[in-house]
């Protein structure tokens, strides 16, 4: 006990000695070893009337840039690949057609000294976005295995429910055995649905299971344009489920069609793909790619139901299923592709960011599962209409481990909730912390950004306490984490051309409530001092 | 044991921090306390210069209710009064006043930072001033490089001057005395 209390304190004692170099280096003033951001162009946090041009991050010193990633208002990262480098500045040509609302440049570069060096700049088309592009910072995992869980719910659902109702009716009425455990896939997807609503909120807000009780989750699920989604895969699987009930026939057929478009639009309504723009393209291409696999992957199991009945039972749904199931394939391998292309933009992304990692994964699944999808055309579909029954048996095998694979699959892309991890973690890195004081004299609006430990950007907004302008001379931020025995960490300020009021590469070694003091000097002989609370993630 | 050295580096850390923000020694006033409706002979006392500058340059501010400044040449440093109105009119010994000296500033002086000097003006506290209350005279020193030290805050209600970062000398007002 005594051993873990002195050990204790030696730890402690470590951390106020770092702290104390550190608050040293930080007051100091002199250039890092490593190079330093001095200026960026627009400055963080400018509101621009149009889309800039150009992206400019000066240094302290020569650097090269490793990842340069532009998020836009609506989350999608944009990797940035046109830069030149002039003396110590970094010229980023800004993508066309930069969308209005907040936009974060997260860079990473690469001074003379081989130190890697990160941060964020954030800027504003028109004005800012209503909420900061920001997704949840790591999150909470349960929350976010939760999110997962319920993706590959909805998927199941759509795929393998509408989609298998779909194929059943296609394929041949309601043949074969199955209604049962379609119907339960069905509600599967509907609760996966749901579930998604909820937890899509979470993540929104950032908070953890607990808070999934609340309506304000709920609502801000529903209220991204996940709630689209939400809203036409339920009315797809309860149409699904109608005509399943119906059972066969014009109708049943017309409702199961129905469901699939539906099922198909949903997926098209939200996530990053249709995000992307074109909108227009993306969207169609993300509802064709759906629609495809709906048919396909939902058409395998009663496909797989009939085969087992034997060749002469399963011949005209698998009759059916080998006509169309080129074309469908053909489909969802063309817009399947446009997707990829206009997603991973350039071949580097593949290996260097998670969305292409995933995309591997998928890649290195699909191959297997087209293997398969090619044996059973060529080699056994043939023998198995002929009638033949090894073959057929055979034919249900490879049907049933391509339904396996296209299990797999799912379960791969829904993953791709969270590949923006490259951005959800930049966005993370961006998302700054801010506060608002306001004092009968004079009214501050202060950020660090990034919004935890670490080198932080500070940007002050001045106002006086009755919202006019506040002309002050010189403004020094005073920084100090009482808890943690920091002493003030002092910056002064310097007057931007946005008028705002900014300190660069403020080190703020902890995560904790700082006390942040703002001392305006507003003539010679006039001072405010303000002071207020910032919380900064570790 | 492990508690001298967490007491050490915290110690360490400390000085380390103190040291950079400068010395605490202030601007002060000789004479802490005169009645109002006197003249007042205000001597300033500065001790140091600015983060190891020499200070080039003392600005006094005249507050409110001190009229008829005259302040005192010094060798070596230029003079330099700025007028404007006082923004009402004070009766100074019978002549109606309403405009003087509202700044004075020393200046092209160089006074080491580890040397001492003294700047003296005179004024008339008005009967304005509120007897029991603290005058403050705000002080700039200036140095090169644009470093100063500015002696500027006033305590606010509740506070006294040693809460202050930055303490502007006073001088704590009298009754007015009878006759001259």
């Amino acid at each position: 006990m005594r051993m873990a209390n002195s050990m204790r304190r030696i730890a402690m004692m470590l951390r106020v000695l770092v702290l104390a170099v550190l608050a040293g280096a930080g007051l100091s003033g002199e250039a890092a070893a490593h190079a330093a951001l001095t200026g960026t162009d627009p400055v963080d946090g400018a509101v621009l009337a149009a889309p800039p041009p150009r992206l400019a991050l000066t240094f302290s010193e020569p650097v090269s840039p490793i990842a340069l990633r532009l998020i836009g208002p609506d989350g999608a990262a944009t990797a940035l690949d046109r830069y030149s480098l002039r003396d110590r500045t970094l010229e980023i040509a800004a993508p066309d057609g930069l969308a209005d609302g907040t936009h974060v440049l997260s860079w990473r570069v690469i001074s003379e000294d081989g130190h890697p060096v990160g941060g964020a700049l954030v800027f504003s088309i028109g004005a800012p976005s209503a909420a900061a592009p920001i997704v949840a910072d790591a999150g909470d995992p349960a929350a976010r295995a939760g999110l997962w869980a319920a993706r590959v719910a909805l998927y199941v659902g759509l795929f393998v429910g509408v989609g298998g109702v779909f194929g059943r009716l296609w394929l041949g009425g309601d043949a074969g055995p199955g209604r049962a455990a379609l119907l339960g896939v069905l509600g599967l997807g509907a609760a996966g649905t749901v579930l998604s609503a909820g937890l899509q909120g979470l993540d929104t807000l950032g908070a953890g299971l607990a808070a999934l009780a609340s309506p304000a989750v709920w609502s801000a699920g529903l209220g991204t344009s996940f709630g689209r989604t939400v809203v036409l895969a339920l009315a797809a699987l309860a149409l699904a489920a109608v005509a399943l009930i119906r059972g066969a026939g014009r109708l049943a057929l017309g409702l199961g069609a129905t469901a699939a478009l539906l099922a198909a639009g949903s997926l098209g309504a939200s996530g990053h793909a249709s995000a992307a723009s074109p909108g227009w393209l993306m969207r169609s291409m993300v509802v064709v790619h759906a629609a495809g696999i709906l048919v396909w992957i939902g058409a395998l199991p009663p496909l797989a139901a009939t085969l087992r009945a034997g060749p002469a039972t399963a011949r005209p749904a698998l009759a059916r299923f080998s006509a169309v199931i080129p074309v469908v394939v053909a489909a969802i391998v063309g817009a399947g592709t446009v997707l990829a292309v206009v997603q991973v933009e350039a071949p580097a992304a593949l290996t260097a960011t998670d969305y292409g990692r995933v995309f591997l994964v998928k890649l290195a699944l699909l191959a297997p599962l087209f293997a398969l999808a090619g044996w059973n055309r060529w080699r056994l579909t043939r023998p198995a209409l002929a009638g033949r029954t090894a073959e057929t048996r055979r034919l249900r095998r490879i049907v049933v481990a391509e339904i396996l694979l296209a299990a797999a699959i799912l379960g791969v892309a829904a993953t791709w909730r969270f590949t923006p991890p490259p951005r959800a973690l930049a966005i993370a890195d961006a998302a700054p912390a801010a506060i608002h004081i306001h004092t009968a004299r004079a009214m501050v609006d202060l950020s660090l950004t990034p919004g935890r430990a670490g080198r932080v950007d500070v940007a002050a907004g001045l106002m006086t306490g009755d919202f006019g302008p506040l002309d002050a001379k010189e403004v020094t931020f005073v920084f100090a984490l009482p808890a943690a025995g920091i002493e003030p960490i002092r910056r002064r300020a310097a007057k931007g051309a946005d008028a705002l009021w900014r300190a660069a590469d403020v080190t703020l070694p902890l995560g904790g409530a700082w006390t942040v003091r703002v001392d305006i000097l507003i003539s010679d002989f006039e001072i405010v001092r303000v002071t207020g609370e910032i919380p900064l993630r570790n | 044991m492990s508690k001298t050295l967490f007491t050490a580096a915290l110690v360490a850390a400390g000085t380390l921090v103190a040291g950079t923000l400068g010395a605490t020694a202030h601007v002060s006033l000789e004479v802490q306390e005169a009645p109002v409706g006197s003249t007042y002979k205000a001597t300033f006392r500065v001790p140091h210069g600015c983060e190891g500058k020499p200070t080039n340059v003392v600005r006094v501010q005249i507050p409110d209710g001190v009229i008829a400044v005259k302040p005192q040449p010094k060798a070596g440093w230029t003079l330099e009064k700025l007028r404007g109105d006082y923004g009402k009119t004070y009766d100074y010994y019978g002549t109606p006043t309403s405009e003087g000296v509202k700044e004075v500033v020393w200046s092209g002086g160089n006074l080491g930072d580890d040397e001492y000097d003294e700047f003296v003006l005179r004024g008339f506290l008005t009967t304005d001033l509120k007897p029991g209350d603290t005058l403050h005279f705000a002080v700039v020193q200036e140095c090169p490089e644009g470093l100063a030290e500015r002696w500027i805050e006033v305590p606010a209600a509740g506070q006294s001057a040693d809460d202050l970062e930055l303490p502007a000398p006073g001088v704590k007002l009298l009754e007015k005395t009878g006759g001259h």
